[in-house]
């Protein structure tokens, strides 16, 4: 008999896979700690990973977020809305629920297994999840403000959204907080039971110089409608992933996205949806806008199951890009085990197109101005179908906001 | 006599690194309706572009004058601010942009450089519907995006009608009639004559000589190889359509 063979350490850590370790150790989740020590954190040569290298990208880990005190304002308002706020990863809940609405918490994270990194960061170092249950139709938005406070830290939000049979909601999760050099390592489970409606919009805002990493899961339930829209104007690096499984017949999701880049950024918006049974209908619009020397990433796949016949999705990813410097990574797939099904999918890019540019500034209308015409003009079909007032109105605000930010470099 | 509403001279312009117009003098004065015909390929839509200030088109040579100031340095919204207005042969279409939200950047962008508030809405729609209202233009038609869905005829009747609204001084009217059938055409033909004022002049395009039975010029010059060959009165224009362009070939050689 020979002595087990001791595990062949081929992996330098480096100083934010190392803090990651200790934070997991400090967690007691010694499985993730070995795993990291082992693999550390995905290159390049991990597929998944491959247009976010998080060794190269993730330089430093903050510490784990303390209980904050000073909070401040909302970054996002959305007039009307019932609002949560989980700062540093605590649930401060102040207000009653209107009825319909449900609040709890509940130990550990509500994301299932998956081999992914950010998931196992998220299992290990979620003390609590805060619990909606939308348990029947309900008015206002349900806003779930999500904090970090104070000096540079990691904080970890995970939430769980259940949504009862025949009932219909907007749900709404900002990222946002202090000025810091954050990390993020969120996490969001949506059930959604048979015949449920909801709306679901994540919008990250954080600071210039933060790390933003969110997984979100979506169960579809028979007959659901759902409607995603992702906007992201806000981190240095981030990565939303977003896995969702159609598990019964007759449901639609519509997934949708909104990646702002600005100089220096990195946004990587990943998404994976499974078609499980019969007769589902999904379809992805994610576009991208980058200026200066930034990239934005879009992966996407869409699976379709041996059983699912008579799926109907289409995947479409669309990039403008405002300057030299500007880079749009687009990967979208499709794998289909079913043989009679409905599957498309594309991806343009593109700069402003220089004869809509003339024809407006031949009205009087001046560069920018009319740059601007054009960018909100290829937004605009990804917020049009927020029929909320206030929060189609909010959310057109991080637009405007984004077009008239002040420009390194020019 | 007065300074000239435009004054052309010498223009010479290039287009990636292809000569086009190799020396154009021309001379509009105010409260007149010029017409510039010329078989295709002849460089006319070039020297529209090239006064309207297209980036694509780089002057080499010469200048353009707007009452007497000079244009050639200054962005294309600037010469429109300016009181410089082209209908476009093929208006863009513009999915995303309302029509109404163009058009009242583009007032307000007038107004802004007159130094005057800007337009405020009841008023705006005020305006707009009188003026579409001349061109039989339905509203229902002002509520879609810009250009887009738009026939032939109703894109050329919606630059009448933003050239109603912006009232430039100088109006460029690039093959205004291409496109059109005859009803479309007396319709915004009328649009055009409506607008003619001792205060405006007009430059209109055309390889046609039929729209200028609608819209009947004070002058008439014929374009050939990138240059003026002939002007005359409104009666050379009939002379045109008798022999063709091929007889003013030589006169360019």
């Amino acid at each position: 008999m020979t002595a087990p063979k001791t595990a062949q350490r081929t992996v330098h850590l480096s100083e934010a896979e190392n803090t990651l370790i200790s934070q997991l150790l400090g967690a007691g989740a010694r499985q993730a700690a070995d795993e990291m020590t082992s693999v550390g954190l995905p290159t390049r040569r991990v597929e998944a990973y491959h247009y976010t290298d998080l060794k190269a990208l993730l330089r430093d880990v903050p510490a784990i977020a303390q209980e904050s005190e000073q909070v401040g304002v909302p970054q996002f308002r959305v007039p009307g809305a019932y609002r949560i706020l989980v700062a540093n990863g605590r649930i401060q809940q102040s207000t009653t629920p209107p009825n319909g609405i449900v609040v709890s918490e509940v130990a550990g994270s509500p994301l299932n297994e998956r081999d992914d990194v950010l998931v196992r960061l998220n299992q290990a170092l979620t003390g609590s999840s805060l619990v909606i249950g939308l348990q029947s139709s309900v008015d206002p938005v349900v806003h779930i403000d999500h904090r970090i406070t104070g000096p540079a830290s990691h904080a970890v939000s995970s939430v769980k959204i259940e949504v009862a049979p025949g009932a219909t909601a907007t749900v709404l999760e900002t990222f946002s907080g202090s000025d810091s050099a954050h990390m993020g390592t969120h996490g969001t489970r949506v059930e959604l039971a048979e015949g449920a409606r909801l709306t679901h919009i994540i919008v990250d805002l954080s600071s210039a110089q933060s790390r933003h990493f969110h997984t979100i899961e979506y169960a579809i339930g028979a007959n659901v409608q759902l409607r995603n829209l992702l906007v992201n104007s806000g981190s240095a690096l981030s990565r939303t992933q977003m896995f969702g499984v159609f598990a019964g017949e007759g449901a639609h999701g519509d997934f949708t996205g909104l990646n702002l880049v600005d100089d220096g950024q990195h946004n990587d918006i990943t998404l994976d949806m499974n078609h499980a049974v019969p007769n589902t209908t999904s379809q992805e619009l994610f576009k991208s806008v980058v200026r200066n020397s930034a990239k934005a990433v879009f992966q996407g796949r869409i699976v379709v199951s041996p059983k699912a016949q008579k799926t109907d999705a289409k995947m479409m990813m669309q990039g403008l890009m405002l300057s030299e410097g500007a880079q749009i990574l687009s990967k979208p797939e499709l794998e289909i085990f079913a043989d009679d099904v409905q599957c498309g999918h594309g991806s343009t890019c593109g700069e402003l197109d220089a004869q809509s540019l003339f024809y407006l500034m031949s009205r009087g209308i001046a560069r920018d101005d009319a740059k601007a015409m054009l960018i909100r003009a290829f937004v605009q079909e990804l917020l049009d179908p927020i029929e909320d007032e206030e929060l189609n109105e909010a959310l057109s605000g991080i637009v405007e906001e984004w077009l008239v930010r002040p420009q390194a470099g020019t | 006599m007065s300074t000239p509403m435009l004054e052309i001279r010498n223009l010479h312009v290039r287009v990636e690194d292809k000569a086009i117009l190799k020396g154009v003098d021309l001379t509009v004065p105010k409260g007149e309706v010029h017409a510039i015909m010329g078989r295709n390929g002849s460089g006319k839509s070039t020297l529209s572009y090239a006064i309207a200030g297209h980036d694509g088109y780089e002057i080499t040579d010469g200048d353009i004058l707007l009452d007497g100031q000079s244009i050639i340095e200054m962005e294309a919204d600037e010469r429109a601010t300016s009181g410089l207005f082209l209908a476009f042969q093929y208006p863009i279409e513009i999915p995303g942009v309302a029509t109404m939200t163009f058009l009242k950047a583009a007032m307000n962008a007038q107004r802004k450089n007159r130094g005057e508030e800007e337009m405020k809405t009841p008023e705006f729609m005020k305006a707009v519907r009188a003026a579409a209202s001349d061109l039989s233009i339905d509203t229902a038609m002002l509520k879609r995006a810009l250009n887009v869905g738009f026939s032939g005829g109703e894109k050329k009747r919606a630059e009448v009608l933003q050239m109603a609204l912006l009232a430039p001084k100088m109006c460029i009217l690039d093959e205004t009639d291409s496109g059109l059938d005859i009803d479309a055409l007396k319709v915004v033909s009328e649009g055009v004559n409506h607008l003619r004022s001792p205060e405006r002049s007009m430059l209109v395009i055309t390889h046609y000589q039929r729209l200028l039975n609608h819209i009947v010029p004070d002058r008439v010059h014929v374009f050939s190889d990138g240059r003026i060959v002939k002007s005359g009165g409104k009666e050379l224009a009939l002379e045109l359509e008798a022999e063709g362009y091929s007889a003013f070939d030589e006169a360019a050689a």
